[in-house]
């Protein structure tokens, strides 16, 4: 689904609530080569109207997304819950690398204690948790975008789906 | 270009945590997706589970090019690995091990029925990067598989017999693994089955006890000759049914009864089933199971596959040996008194009843027929596989007859019925017929 003529957000209210809780998340790009790029995704900040989404990146781990992104500003963003399996999956042609201020670092914080607690559940270790998403707070970029397509990926006969509203 | 030794990360293969694949389109738009199993194939291979025509499969069928990030579930540690498209597969060795585990994993995610294989994506994996970060200190490994495999390998070095190599598989699998629930079984060609010879951990052996190649986990690594491995458990995989669909519609009025129940346990939640090859001979399979998921490991797999290799070597030469030169004298055993012991065999099926129980049939129904009509008719108690190869009555093939193990088969039938009837092995290739009781056959057609 590509943005509406009229401008008004992909996202709904219950499909942003979902993009900032404890779900995984993962960052794609693409390099000149054609070749894309990922990272793992520590957080994210989405506006209330879902008009724009920053999601936290460690800055070592996302050198060369950083830098596909610097080229092209194509980025692809798959936010998935562990234990429901619902997915969802947005993309933008116009992102680019911003730094994160004192709320954006209490957000990344807070993803960190939301996904270990969604993954407690089905049985992961807090430790292991903490250490895939660990990054110092100074070393954090964000990635910034306009959603202008969104897919619903949950497994099943939907997937890849444009994403319907309340999906 | 970085080295890729895949081999080393396997644990980052086994399905705990899902890997995430990002492809692009010709317009270099990215697209991201998780990944419901990655295949280890070989150091520089994997295969990826091809369920769904969608961006991914149309991204790569277009660049052919993808990132992989995979994450290990020991350390954390994350890798990133650079994919190139070879091809996809739709049948073989590779595709019927990744349908089975998909199968495992479908049930465990209650995905079964979304979750299918239409074919497995094969990459070459041309770099391999760990990112920097943290990891969580590796656990200690209390298995050393290498060693614990060469003890097992002299212990089966040191058996003299079929039924002691057997038990000695199987005790070597539950002392140097820890795998509490084995089951080996025999490969019959001719009619297109295994049947169990020696088993350990439940309550009832299910020697005898036969499931049809192609079903279930063990029947498809039998057919496929390739170990196949599930971590969670699954329906689609189960072989309970199996046996008493190949006896459905039989004419046979005791259909029901000849229906020996494999060994298994109620809630298998890991299965691994590893085919016994001899060159390019199939053998038999061997199966373990347990109730954890993701029990058994690719390192567990490599190891059980070696063992089977030696059983594979082992079997072959113990089934060639025979008794040399001298003929037993045929012993004659004086006629035995008491209650008389009704045998009933049913010519269609060459199957042997014990007054209303079943007992045997097939090949070592046959067998045991033959045995007692000699000891019957004629006092004979001692014999020689030498001589039952030969014997027309038995009709065995030329070659790969199995004959040792269907006499193990059925000495451990007999064992577990207690009627008085036993085999008793007195040396190689000879055995002795010993009957408690008067016999009374009756032949059914």
């Amino acid at each position: 689904m590509t943005v509406p003529a009229n401008n008004s957000p992909l996202l709904d209210a219950g499909q942003i609530a979902f993009l900032r809780g404890g779900v995984s998340i993962s960052v794609g790009s693409c390099g000149s080569s054609g070749l894309p790029q990922l990272v793992r995704g520590i957080g994210c900040r989405v506006a209330d109207d879902g008009s724009q989404v920053t999601i936290f990146v460690p800055e070592a781990k996302s050198q060369q997304v950083q830098r596909d992104i610097f080229a092209n500003g194509a980025i692809a963003a798959v936010f998935t819950r562990p234990s429901t399996h619902r997915t969802l999956q947005i993309k933008s042609r116009d992102a680019r690398v911003t730094a994160l201020n004192a709320a954006d670092v209490a957000l990344v914080h807070a993803y960190r204690d939301a996904f270990v607690e969604e993954l407690g559940a089905i049985g992961f270790r807090e430790d292991m948790v903490r250490t895939l998403l660990a990054a110092p707070d100074g070393e954090l970029v964000g990635l910034s975008f306009r959603p202008t397509e969104a897919y619903t990926q949950t497994p099943g006969p939907n997937a890849g789906k444009p994403l319907e509203s309340g999906a | 270009m970085s080295v890729v030794r895949l081999d080393a990360i396997r644990e980052c293969f086994e399905g705990l945590i899902p890997a995430v694949i990002a492809t692009a389109d010709a317009s270099g738009m990215p697209n991201v997706s998780y990944l419901t199993q990655v295949q280890y194939v070989d150091p520089q291979h994997i295969a990826l589970s091809w369920q769904f025509f969608n961006k991914t499969r149309s991204n790569i069928l277009g660049s052919r090019k993808a990132r992989l990030m995979v994450i290990s579930p020991l350390t954390a540690a994350q890798y990133q690995l650079t994919l190139e498209f070879l091809r996809t597969e739709t049948s073989g060795s590779l595709f019927e091990s990744m349908k089975a585990k998909l199968a495992g994993i479908a049930s465990h995610v209650g995905m079964s029925g979304v979750f299918q294989l239409l074919g497995s994506d094969v990459y070459r994996v041309t770099e391999m990067h760990c990112l920097q970060g943290a990891q969580v200190p590796p656990p200690l490994s209390t298995l050393n598989r290498l060693a614990e495999l060469r003890g097992c390998s002299e212990r089966l070095r040191e058996c003299r017999d079929l039924a002691g190599l057997f038990d000695e598989t199987l005790r070597c699998l539950n002392e140097k693994f820890g795998i509490a629930n084995a089951v080996i079984l025999m490969h019959d060609a001719p009619s297109a089955s295994l049947y169990t010879v020696a088993s350990q951990g439940y309550p009832e052996s299910g020697v005898g006890s036969e499931i049809a190649l192609g079903e279930g986990v063990i029947g498809v690594a039998a057919r496929e000759r390739t170990p196949i491995r599930i971590s969670h458990m699954t329906s689609e995989y189960g072989y309970g049914r199996a046996v008493r669909e190949a006896w459905r519609g039989s004419p046979m009025a005791d259909a029901l009864a000849l229906e020996i129940p494999l060994p298994g346990l109620p809630e298998s939640r890991s299965q691994m089933a590893v085919p016994i090859l001899g060159c390019d001979r199939l053998m038999g399979v061997l199966y373990v199971e347990s109730p954890q998921d993701l029990r058994f490991t690719y390192d567990d797999e490599d190891a059980l596959v070696t063992l089977a290799a030696q059983l594979a070597m082992a079997m072959h030469i113990m089934q060639g040996q025979e008794a040399e030169a001298v003929q037993p004298v045929p012993a004659v055993q004086q006629a035995p008194r008491g209650a008389p012991l009704l045998v009933r065999r049913f010519a269609a099926s060459d199957s042997v009843f014990f007054g209303e129980d079943y007992l045997i049939k097939g090949v070592a129904g046959r067998v045991l027929w033959c045995l007692m009509q000699d000891f019957a008719q004629h006092g004979r108690s001692t014999f020689s596989n030498r001589e039952l190869r030969i014997d027309p009555r038995l009709r065995l093939p030329d070659v790969n007859d199995n004959l040792e193990a269907r006499l193990v088969l059925l000495a451990r039938r007999l064992a577990e019925r207690g009627a008085g009837v036993a085999i008793e092995k007195t040396g190689r290739g000879q055995f002795r017929l010993n009957v408690e009781r008067p016999l009374q056959l009756v032949e059914v057609s």
